[in-house]
């Protein structure tokens, strides 16, 4: 699956469900400093696994996955290939 | 009079039903003339500060002129309380201190309650030490607000928002609550208990004990502040990670947390399992607001012997846990059956909660303000130099962790009954939660 598409599917649902609606994010926003934090991780990951059918094995559970919408989608199409 | 426009102010804020469960400790702390519900904020300061100086800056602020001019209503049978604003024109009290030991708190300070029939439910405090060094208190009656709405009002005060339109002064408030069906609340309602039963069921080690009475202890109480220095929360960031806990320090947290408690179980040859509630906040990440209203539902984790093999194994345990209770929803049901909790009359809600549960209400309280006061500088235009949170002291379990990160550096607030932690063991405790953290073994 393209990762453009990944990315875009992943930001709706962070913005429609996790941050407030005046914060903008975009690929290169660092997650963290928008005001993610572990418990959003934690629904991030449930969200990828139920949307796209697919476990994240451990060991791609790494904090430089979870950094900007870029490298999720990127893990998420690595994953989905 | 306050110079603000304080007709944009709202005339009532209905309870929510954290700030209902909140009015029931409180409630509990008075009957039991155990702890109270008061929290406090603590500034430290490398430089002297006017009285004049903070009355001018808190009494420029609408929510400070809010939370001073409110009194608790409860509501009729079946109704919900609420806080009526009424606008008396009541400014913040502010007591001037002077005090040898640097840095110390007086305990008149640290031992003065907010109770219920006040109608200013939030005071400051200026402590001046030798040297030029100041300290600012800020105390608030837990009810009206939990640990993220401090630090937005704290960044309210700093004038980071500066609150000039409507929408703004608003935004400090809880909005509407969306209605939910009949159906919908008993289903969560059955779920939610279910779940909670389970979860807490005996044999659960605490402090506290379990069905003592309560009559016979000492129930003031005292604090231990931990302060590591930028360096060390690098490395207990780092060993986070390594040890399983890759999306934040809070897991790494708890687990020592826990293992530190259970080597004080050892010692008093306590058994069972600990059952932590951690607060989840149920507002929108990077929201400004409400700050009014506690808005935090909670996880609750249930760590058996089995799993205190390590601090990994905790780790694992713990996040297996958060996993499975958010993705069920837990967090959100949880909050909508304290919802519908607060319909009940507080002496019933009272007794529903006091009664069942033969004393246990946890092994211990665990919060940590994640990033919330990190990034603070000044206030009141002043460098600050130091920050902690004295939790309120809750009694039972008589043991409460608040760790707060500023400017890098982790400091953990101990807040402890003596009647059921000594002396030796509080700093057996102290002693032991700054090895784990640090993995002195390594």
């Amino acid at each position: 699956m393209e990762s453009p598409l990944i990315a875009a599917e992943i930001k709706t649902f962070i913005q429609t469900n996790i941050l407030a609606s005046h914060i903008q994010l975009d690929m290169e926003t660092n997650l963290q400093d928008a005001g993610i934090d572990s418990f959003s991780i934690v629904e991030i990951i449930l969200f990828i696994q139920r949307k796209y059918q697919i476990v994240i094995p451990d060991d791609q559970l790494l904090p430089e996955n979870f950094k900007t919408l870029q490298t999720l989608a990127r893990m998420v199409s690595a994953l989905t290939a | 009079m306050s110079p603000l426009d304080n007709t944009r102010l709202p005339k009532k804020v209905v309870l929510t039903g954290s700030d209902c469960f909140h009015l029931v400790l409180d409630r509990h702390a008075r009957n039991n003339r155990a702890g109270s519900n008061v929290m406090r904020i603590v500034f430290y300061f490398n430089s002297q500060l006017s009285l004049d100086k903070i009355k001018d800056s808190l009494g420029n602020s609408p929510l400070i002129h809010w939370l001073c001019n409110i009194r608790l209503r409860q509501g009729s049978l079946f109704g919900t309380a609420f806080w009526e604003y009424q606008d008396k024109g009541n400014g913040i009290i502010l007591i001037e201190h002077h005090h040898p030991v640097s840095g110390e708190i007086p305990k008149s300070i640290l031992e003065r309650d907010i109770p219920l029939d006040e109608e200013r439910f939030v005071n400051g405090d200026i402590i001046h030490y030798p040297f030029n060094k100041t300290v600012f208190v800020l105390s608030w009656n837990h009810i009206l607000m939990d640990g993220r709405g401090i630090a937005m009002l704290i960044q309210h005060l700093s004038g980071m928002d500066k609150a000039k339109n409507r929408q703004e002064v608003n935004s400090f408030f809880p909005t509407q609550e969306k209605s939910t069906g009949l159906f919908a609340h008993i289903r969560n309602m059955y779920r939610v208990k279910k779940f909670i039963e389970t979860s807490s069921k005996n044999p659960i080690a605490s402090v506290a004990g379990q069905g003592q009475k309560e009559g016979k202890r000492d129930r003031s109480f005292h604090n231990r502040i931990i302060r590591f220095t930028p360096e060390e929360t690098g490395r207990i960031n780092r060993l986070a990670i390594r040890k399983g806990a890759k999306f934040g320090a809070n897991l790494y947290y708890l687990s020592c947390c826990i293992h530190a408690v259970n080597r004080l179980y050892q010692q008093k040859a306590k058994n069972g399992a600990q059952w932590i509630p951690v607060p989840y906040d149920g507002r929108l990440r990077g929201s400004k607001g409400p700050i009014i209203t506690n808005t935090v539902a909670f996880l609750f984790y249930r760590v058996q012997g089995a799993e205190m093999g390590s601090i990994e194994q905790t780790i694992a345990a713990l996040s297996s846990q958060m996993t499975s209770q958010i993705d069920s929803g837990m967090p959100q049901q949880y909050g909508l059956l304290l919802n519908m909790m607060r319909h009940i009359p507080i002496w019933l809600y009272y007794f529903l909660i006091t009664k069942g549960r033969g004393g246990s209400v946890a092994s211990f309280l665990y919060s940590s303000t994640g990033e919330g006061f990190n990034h603070i500088e000044t206030f009141f235009g002043e460098p600050v130099v130091g920050l902690t949170i004295y939790p309120s002291p809750t009694f039972p379990p008589g043991l409460t962790f608040s760790f707060l990160k500023h400017q890098e550096a982790l400091n953990i607030n101990i807040a402890y009954a003596t009647g059921i932690i000594d002396t030796f063991e509080i700093s057996d405790l102290e002693l032991g939660i700054k090895e784990l953290l640090l993995d002195s073994n390594e």
